[in-house]
């Protein structure tokens, strides 16, 4: 790709505004400068599946030796508290609850050396904002999700399915406001914003006429609507730019609620048998709602299984006994949400990861060479299992999965050690490398930014970060 | 006419001696240039002389001739070609003489002027062509009288030669010259095939930028241009190239050290970026051993062009001196200009100032706007709510001739109508919230009910000011700042946060950047920064340059000096209480610029400055900002007197103005000529629901409850108002920001997620479910129903169209269903959320 850059782009550059926060209440995204170079892709769907709350890597994608559970035990001794069960690679074995999605590792890899950031004593909603923004919170200016950034830089996928979906979290509960302050497009401009589904049994609601509300009735109002607007004395005023985007976005509006597509959210229409498949709570359900809306064609899904402090992966104790259930919970969707797109051919072009902030072990809090103060009592002799489990919040070595979008097939990438600490010791990679790895799949340029407050502000911190190419086949 | 040969010869002993005159300039050129040793004679290079600078620069004037007369030489050769003696030999030998006397002419002016810049590669194919055509022109003129004079027939072959020879030459001299002053591309561009193709649109641009700076950047461009380079520089080769590290002697955090360069001798060739080092190694393979940034980063494609432009550019780095300063910083000074005179209507101060900008800018005043649209604006940018239908009838029936400024007076006094608003206002600039990270954990404090109480008692400006930044209990959240568990970067520690908003608040000023490094959009350096926020530091904070500590230290001071000192050694409480006084005095005429601007911007849509926090751009009137910031300060900071000044105004009674580009309203050729149309806010928005059909908050929302809204003293009718409920889904997706950082202005722009809010949202469609029934107990016929709507939510009669549509909708079997629907549509409607 040739960038020649001359004097006359730098004029036409020159000649537009660039700031950062608004004014005159301008639409952001239409006053900044940007340097985007569009780039050919392997993906043009993003389906993000946020382990909220911490996921040790030892209990789930990187099994190390099993001690079961015995009154008494050490728990300097205990590595991992499920047994490693085989998957379809091999040499390559998850833990134990995870058999189905071992089953369909055929199709992707895993990241066994993902490495979280140094921020201190540990916080989750920070380290969730450092994932999802690629930034450190605070930060001056509103740093924008990733699926923000997503939206801004390429679009919708189909016109009537907003671009920024975000399924399952609740911003009512503990750090709400934390949640908050990363669930936002920041200085991209609210139009790029997350459309948010908490709860994916209901999402119908989101995407149809208000309750009660018949369709007849919803067309006849849209029709007065537009009787009214025509006829009114809105000429007097002439045209700006406040009136037309307000009538362009009541259109949009419209033709989502009416298009047939919105069915994508109404998941009483799939299928019973493979409904139930999918139906193991609500990150089961936000699965297939990912699915039904990546086959109507979407740009950027995040499926959460929802940060509450102290609850789902967030195991401050019982760690072993929670973490059966929340296998249950993810092991058979996301194994049927990666079957169902290879059957219909759209694996090729959705780019499916899951992750978590950080990962967990049962002594170390923090990183092995940069421990921070520990958050969870645990006993050197374990005898009660609300003991037995990772209670402590580990950030160096933590396992990501990867399928689809050019990503390689059967593979594995990096290493933790198999003793204690399980810290990475092959391949570290950090957010920047999996935020350039993402957009990479997407042809968004690493070096994607905009000028803020006449700073540059790139899609990773000083549009340092790069894609690692050895991820994709 | 033939020349006789006495003649000839004697013209040919003058041309040898202009040869020999020719040639030896030649000479000293290259001894300019090459071999001069640093101060003698010979390196007294021509621009020291003004004359030859002058006679340089007919360079391009003089050129034309000798293209035209050795082309038509040639070309009346070619015509000629069967008969060398034709009829035509007079006038060609005419035309040759004039053609080589005159490239003679050009070459030496070339070379005078070639001594007053840097131009690369081209220039020298351009003298190399242009020397040589004008030295083969005299051999040529030899043979020509030869041929002539003895009748050397033989020579005619080899002059015929040497005269197409000479053509092509001119043409290629005249080519590489012409790259010089248009560019490479300015040919290649208009041919569709070629890779720099550009489209006539884009064309010209180029074009009336080349015929008005003569294809030189103008002295606004270099310096952004240059910004960038140096922000380029600042990213990614600071570290190893700049205060801390000087790698391979190279610093490139300075014009001096840029220029200067390296071990290896200089790094920038100014004109020519493949002779350029640093061009050399940025653009080197990622493997290569001298490649740079040198730890496996590569400089994006994007960046390389820049910085090669940059070079191609003569590498522009607009720094006179070192006292001056490269970035524009607005004076600091209060002024007082005179008040134009009163003319007529206009003797409101901002109207005689207004005046006399619409005659400088040939602007004529229109009509002032009719009452219904002035009561809806002085309604909603006073105290935020829509006039209720008894306040509509009775400005209606308000006889008196200032009945409008009367009633901004009420306005203006109905004080907790107006705290209400403006709580808003103040909410997101301080970033003060119900709601928000670190409440919960005590890293952050709320400064709500002061904020309340200063705003309703119209407390002044000043003390408003020294409150926040020397604080009690009650005010100080905006100087503690938000406090994040564990580690952040030290850029965003509290005491650097206060200094940064305060900055950005109070002065208009940007302290982010230098919060990190020394600035590269402004002159402020980190050290500025950290003394800024030192006043607010139990202890002098140790300097961190893009987070990794200096071992540095500074003093506690102001950003600038004229403002007063801060006593370094001081405790903290010492040092905020100087830093409040020296904030707010009357020298300080950029506060209460700022604040100006700000209330400026919030009831008149656009600033005189934008954006709002960048103070040192250029507003579109200095003497009337600078008339109202100095009288603002002198009436006590008066901010409620400061906004009844501006409302009272003719000025602020103008059509509002509408742009379908919304990048027109900021852009500096911005003229005013009237109030900017400006989008209800989500409050607004919010209240004018709640007062027509009844709350769209419940009354468990609300997280600030003012005493005047307490038990017995709420009035009847009254709701919960938007800003004192806890942000949720339909404030958020109207726009109410999330006060993480501070916002100074909104977005006034319609999207797909707002719009899905308003359409099917729960919160939205149960106000209007309860108003429906409401309105149908209290009006019953949908005849009322209509009118009444029209009157209350848009001020104005229905007109026989909507009524018709309406009356068809709502039928005469009056339900709810299709009254909520018709309160609805219009709630929706532009001419209701626009204010005009």
């Amino acid at each position: 790709m040739s960038s020649q850059w001359n004097r006359r782009e730098f004029l036409k550059q020159s000649s537009k505004a660039t700031l950062a926060a608004m004014a005159a209440g301008a639409p952001l995204s239409s006053l900044l400068t940007s340097c985007n170079n569009r780039r050919d892709s392997r993906a043009d769907t993003v389906i993000l599946l946020w382990m909220a709350g911490g996921m040790a890597h030892t209990d789930t994608f990187d099994p190390k030796r099993y001690t079961p559970f015995s009154k008494g035990m050490h728990a300097k001794d205990v590595l991992s508290t499920f047994k490693p069960v085989p998957t379809i690679l091999d040499g390559i074995s998850f833990s134990e609850g995870l058999e189905s999605i071992g089953k369909v590792m055929d199709r992707g890899t895993v990241i066994r050396s993902y490495v979280a950031g140094d921020m201190g004593h540990i916080l989750h909603s920070r380290h969730q904002y450092h994932w999802h923004t690629c930034y450190k919170p605070p930060q001056s200016v509103s740093a924008p999700h990733i699926g923000s950034w997503i939206a801004k830089e390429l679009g919708n996928v189909n016109p009537v399915i907003p671009a920024f979906i975000d399924i399952g979290q609740r911003f009512t509960l503990g750090e709400g406001e934390e949640l908050k302050a990363f669930h936002t497009a920041g200085f991209l401009g609210s139009e790029y914003g997350p459309f948010l589904i908490p709860d994916p049994s209901v999402g119908l609601e989101s995407v149809r006429p208000p309750v009660g509300m018949s369709s007849k009735r919803f067309e006849n109002r849209n029709k007065l609507y537009n009787d009214l607007i025509n006829k009114g004395a809105m000429g007097e005023f002439g045209s700006d730019y406040q009136k037309e985007s307000l009538k362009r976005s009541m259109e949009q509006a419209y033709r989502l609620l009416k298009s047939p597509e919105a069915s994508a959210f109404d998941l009483s229409q799939e299928p019973k048998e493979s409904y139930d498949i999918y139906n193991t709570g609500k990150f089961g359900l936000g699965c297939l709602m990912a699915r039904r809306l990546t086959e109507q064609g979407a740009r950027f899904i995040s499926v959460t299984t929802e940060y509450e402090p102290f609850k789902s992966w967030d195991t401050h104790d019982n760690g072993h006994t929670r973490l059966v259930d929340m296998k249950k919970q993810i092991d058979g969707p996301i194994a049927q949400l990666v079957k169902d797109l290879e059957k219909t051919g759209r694996l090729d072009r959705t780019l499916i990861i899951l992750a978590s902030e950080f990962s967990r072990d049962m002594m170390v809090e923090g990183r092995p060479d940069l421990k921070v103060q520990e958050q969870v009592e645990q006993p050197d002799i374990i005898h009660d299992i609300k003991n037995y489990g990772m209670h402590r919040h580990f950030t160096d070595g933590c396992s990501i999965l990867m399928f689809g979008g050019g990503i390689k097939k059967g593979y594995v990438y990096g290493k933790t050690s198999e003793e204690r600490p399980c810290k990475t010791i092959e391949k570290p990679i950090r957010i920047e490398s999996i935020h350039q790895t993402i957009y990479h799949a997407l042809g968004i340029a690493e070096d994607t930014s905009y000028l803020v407050e006449k700073r540059p502000f790139y899609t990773t911190p000083d549009g340092l970060g790069r894609a690692e190419m050895d991820l994709f086949a | 006419m033939r020349f006789n040969s006495k003649n000839n010869f004697s013209l040919n002993h003058k041309l040898i001696v202009l040869l020999i005159i020719f040639l030896s300039i030649i000479l000293l050129h290259l001894i300019y240039n090459e071999f001069a040793p640093a101060g003698s004679l010979l390196s007294m290079a021509p621009e020291n002389f003004w004359f030859l600078r002058f006679v340089g620069r007919l360079h391009p004037l003089v050129v034309h001739f000798p293209v035209a007369l050795l082309l038509f030489t040639a070309l009346f050769e070619l015509i000629t070609i069967k008969h060398y003696h034709s009829p035509l030999r007079p006038g060609i030998q005419l035309l040759l003489l004039g053609g080589i006397i005159t490239s003679l002419i050009a070459a030496i002016f070339g070379i005078l002027l070639s001594g007053n810049a840097e131009y690369g590669d081209n220039l020298l194919l351009h003298e190399l062509f242009g020397i040589s055509t004008a030295i083969l022109g005299v051999i040529l003129w030899f043979l020509h009288q030869r041929i002539l004079e003895k009748n050397e027939v033989r020579y005619i072959k080899i002059y015929r030669c040497g005269l197409f020879i000479a053509a092509i030459g001119i043409l290629l001299a005249g080519h590489y010259g012409a790259t010089l002053t248009h560019g490479e591309d300015y040919l290649s561009n208009t041919l569709p095939w070629t890779e720099n193709y550009e489209p006539v649109e884009k064309m010209e641009l180029d074009i009336k930028s080349n015929l008005s700076e003569g294809g030189i950047l103008s002295k606004a461009e270099e310096k952004e241009l240059n910004i960038k380079v140096r922000a380029i520089f600042a990213h990614n080769c600071y570290k190893c190239h700049g205060e801390e590290k000087v790698k391979g002697e190279l610093r490139l955090d300075g014009k001096d050290f840029v220029f200067k360069g390296g071990e290896n001798g200089k790094v920038i060739v100014p004109g020519n970026p493949d002779k350029s080092e640093l061009y050399r190694r940025i653009t080197l393979a990622s493997n290569h051993e001298d490649v740079m940034p040198s730890k496996g980063k590569k400089l994006s494609e994007y960046d390389v062009s820049v910085i090669e432009f940059w070079i191609k550019k003569g590498a522009p780095w607009p720094e006179g001196s070192k006292n001056e300063e490269v970035f524009k910083v607005a004076a600091l000074a209060p002024r007082n200009p005179e008040l134009p005179p009163a003319s007529g209507i206009y003797s409101n101060p901002v109207d005689r100032w207004t005046n006399q900008y619409f005659t400088r800018n040939k602007i004529t005043w229109p009509e002032p706007v009719e009452d219904r649209i002035f009561l809806r604006r002085i309604f909603l940018d006073i105290i935020g709510l829509l006039p209720t239908k008894q306040e509509i009838d009775e400005f209606g029936n308000d006889k008196r001739p200032d009945k409008r400024s009367l009633w901004i007076k009420k306005l203006l006094d109905r004080e907790d109508d107006y705290a209400i608003h403006w709580l808003t206002f103040w909410n997101d600039a301080l970033r003060n919230d119900y709601t928000g990270t670190g409440y919960i954990t005590n890293g952050r404090f709320a400064i709500t009910d002061w904020l309340y109480q200063s705003i309703k008692t119209n407390k002044s400006y000043d003390q408003f000011v020294r409150e926040l930044v020397n604080p009690n209990e009650k005010s100080k959240g905006f100087i503690e700042g938000i406090k994040w568990r564990g580690v952040v970067n030290s850029s965003q520690r509290t005491e650097m946060q206060a200094a940064q908003n305060v900055s950005q608040v109070f002065l208009g000023l940007n302290l982010k950047c230098a919060s990190c490094h020394n600035s590269f959009i402004s002159d402020w350096k980190l050290e500025d920064a950290y003394a800024f926020a030192n006043i607010f530091a139990d202890t002098t904070l140790e300097i961190n340059r893009c987070d990794k500590p200096t071992g540095k230290y500074t003093d506690a001071r102001m950003l600038w000096k004229e403002l007063g000192s801060i006593d370094n050694g001081a405790k903290v409480s010492i040092k905020r209480k100087q830093l409040a006084e020296n904030l707010v005095k009357p020298q300080n005429g950029r506060i209460y610029r700022t604040i100006v601007n700000r209330i400026w911007a919030q009831v008149m849509g656009r600033g005189f400055i934008e954006p709002l926090d960048m103070m040192d751009n250029d507003p579109w009137s200095q003497d009337m900002l600078d008339w109202m910031a100095f009288n603002f300060q002198k009436n006590n900071s008066n901010i409620k007197d400061l906004i009844y000044l501006i409302t009272t105004s003719k000025t602020y009674q103008l059509p509002s103005v509408g742009f379908k580009d919304p990048n027109q309203i900021i852009s500096q050729e911005y003229k005013f000529t009237g109030r900017l149309r400006r989008r209800m806010s989500a409050e607004e928005f919010a209240d004018a629901g709640s007062a027509l059909f009844g709350s769209i908050f419940p009354d468990s929302m609300v997280r600030y409850r003012p005493e005047s809204q307490v038990g017995n003293n709420q009035q009847p009718g009254s709701f919960p108002r938007a800003s004192l409920v806890v942000n949720n889904s339909f404030l958020t997706a109207l726009g109410r920001p999330n006060r993480e950082t501070v916002s100074t202005s909104r977005e006034s722009q319609a999207n797909l997620l707002q719009a899905l809010e308003l359409t099917n949202g729960e919160r939205f469609n149960a106000m209007l479910k309860s108003g429906a029934e409401n309105w149908k107990l209290k009006y019953k016929s949908g005849d009322l129903i209509i009118k009444e709507i029209y009157k209350q939510a848009l001020g104005r009669e229905v007109r026989s169209e909507e009524y018709k549509i309406a009356h068809k909708i709502l039928g005469d079997n009056l339900k709810n269903d299709t009254i909520q629907d018709l309160f609805w549509a219009i709630m929706l409607l532009p001419e209701f959320q626009i204010i005009y």
